[in-house]
């Protein structure tokens, strides 16, 4: 690869690592599988960055490739899957309001929880479309679908969602909005 | 819970991040290594298919002229050891023979020879299992298969002790021959018309002082299973004659 492509590279992988990131660990709700998915997405991207370089929409690109690299992450049986048999107990710090702790812990609860319990394909489509705020067609490009079946999943992405959640809520003694 | 709570939701979900170690150089550098390792293995892989490619090919090219043979001056006796069975000297001897009738009839393919104990070769149709070789099989017969112009066929071969009947063999021919060869063995040799204007038989027999006897013989027929009609031999009396003759093989 010529310098100034690859120095073009390492300049958009630095700018967009930390908000792949980000959306790989909304994916998959680890934040160590978010960091391997945003380096094999970027690797990928690497390997084609002469022919894909000039596209006008890059980052839309990244995050196509980074959720088909999620979902082939997924159907690989085997794929490494963590053992989890406790969590660490977290230390008190004194310093945080109570209240925004709260509101943040049960948000951590609602991806850890809710949001792993939707389907992948309706979990992908939430996050593009609520976290990553793309309209229906930028998820369509995304997924590779049609923009009929973002909004179909999105539906029974959120239908599936606010059911599981109610019921965390339920049975956590918060109230549902 | 609407919309906007999950939006708000996902975007607290991620205020913990964990802080961010990322260096695109280590990656590049990852990516490079992965690619120059992909070709080396690719490199290995072709390598090994043309080496395997090669071993495979490489005897089918080599000239079977035995003058020009690699090794030729060390070309190895067929003398059997003392300690090997009849079933592998039958096979050494049947390899040499396939040897040596490809070296002399080159249109001949597909060669290859069979032997099984006893005076007379097993007839394939009527066999149900392959007979089993004793070690102090003396007897042994089979066909040393070739495929010509016209298509498959035999030759048959016997190698046994028997008591050789001239007249047996000669089968009443004016035109059977007999040849003293230097170690004081007998070659006998005859071709049969049977009343057809080409040879429908011939037969050759190599008669050792030991007793032993070796008869290769043609017919216009495979005789390894009666079908295959022609109206000639595959080969005649001279070309059998230097088989039952060659020296590598030592009969005995």
């Amino acid at each position: 690869m010529r310098k100034a492509d690859e120095q073009g590279f390492r300049e958009f992988a630095a700018a967009n690592a930390a908000s792949l990131r980000r959306t790989a660990y909304l994916f998959c709700g680890d934040w160590h599988t978010a960091e391997d998915l945003m380096q094999s997405s970027l690797m990928k991207m690497y390997l084609a960055w002469k022919r894909i370089k000039d596209l006008d929409n890059l980052i839309a690109y990244a995050r196509k490739v980074l959720l088909r690299t999620w979902l082939d992450e997924k159907r690989r049986p085997w794929r490494r899957a963590e053992q989890r048999d406790g969590e660490l107990p977290d230390a008190a710090d004194a310093t945080v309001d109570p209240d925004t702790t709260s509101a943040k812990l049960w948000a951590r609860e609602l991806v850890h929880t809710a949001l792993l319990q939707v389907p992948p394909r309706q979990r992908a489509a939430l996050v593009l479309r609520y976290f990553e705020d793309l309209s229906v067609a930028e998820v369509a490009v995304a997924m590779g679908c049609t923009e009929g079946t973002v909004k179909s999943q999105t539906a029974r992405g959120l239908a599936t969602l606010r059911t599981i959640v109610e019921k965390l809520d339920s049975s956590s003694g918060r109230v549902a909005s | 819970m609407s919309e906007q709570e999950i939006r708000e939701g996902m975007l607290l979900a991620v205020w913990d991040e964990p802080p961010l170690d990322f260096d695109p150089d280590t990656l590049i550098k990852r990516v490079e290594q992965k690619k120059s390792r992909r070709r080396a293995l690719v490199a290995v892989g072709v390598a090994t298919a043309v080496i395997a490619v090669a071993s495979f090919s490489l005897p089918g090219l080599l000239p079977r002229d035995r003058d020009t043979q690699l090794g030729a001056d060390t070309r190895t006796n067929t003398s059997a050891p003392p300690s090997e069975s009849a079933e592998k000297r039958a096979q050494r001897i049947g390899d040499k023979l396939v040897e040596s009738l490809g070296v002399r009839m080159t249109n001949f393919k597909e060669l290859y020879a069979s032997f099984s104990p006893g005076r007379n070769p097993a007839y394939p149709p009527y066999q149900t299992k392959a007979p089993e070789w004793k070690q102090d099989e003396t007897d042994y017969a089979g066909y040393l298969y070739l495929t010509d112009a016209i298509g498959p066929t035999a030759l048959q071969v016997r190698v046994s002790k028997k008591a050789f009947s001239k007249n047996g063999f000669c089968g009443g021919s004016a035109a059977c021959q007999e040849v003293e060869q230097k170690d004081g063995s007998v070659v006998h040799t005859v071709e049969q018309l049977w009343d057809s204007p080409q040879v429908q038989q011939a037969a050759v027999a190599r008669e050792f002082d030991s007793g032993l006897v070796v008869e290769i013989t043609a017919y216009a027929y495979n005789p390894s299973n009666g079908n295959g009609q022609r109206e000639t031999v595959p080969v005649r009396v001279g070309v059998l004659t230097e088989l039952v003759t060659e020296p590598g093989i030592n009969w005995e």
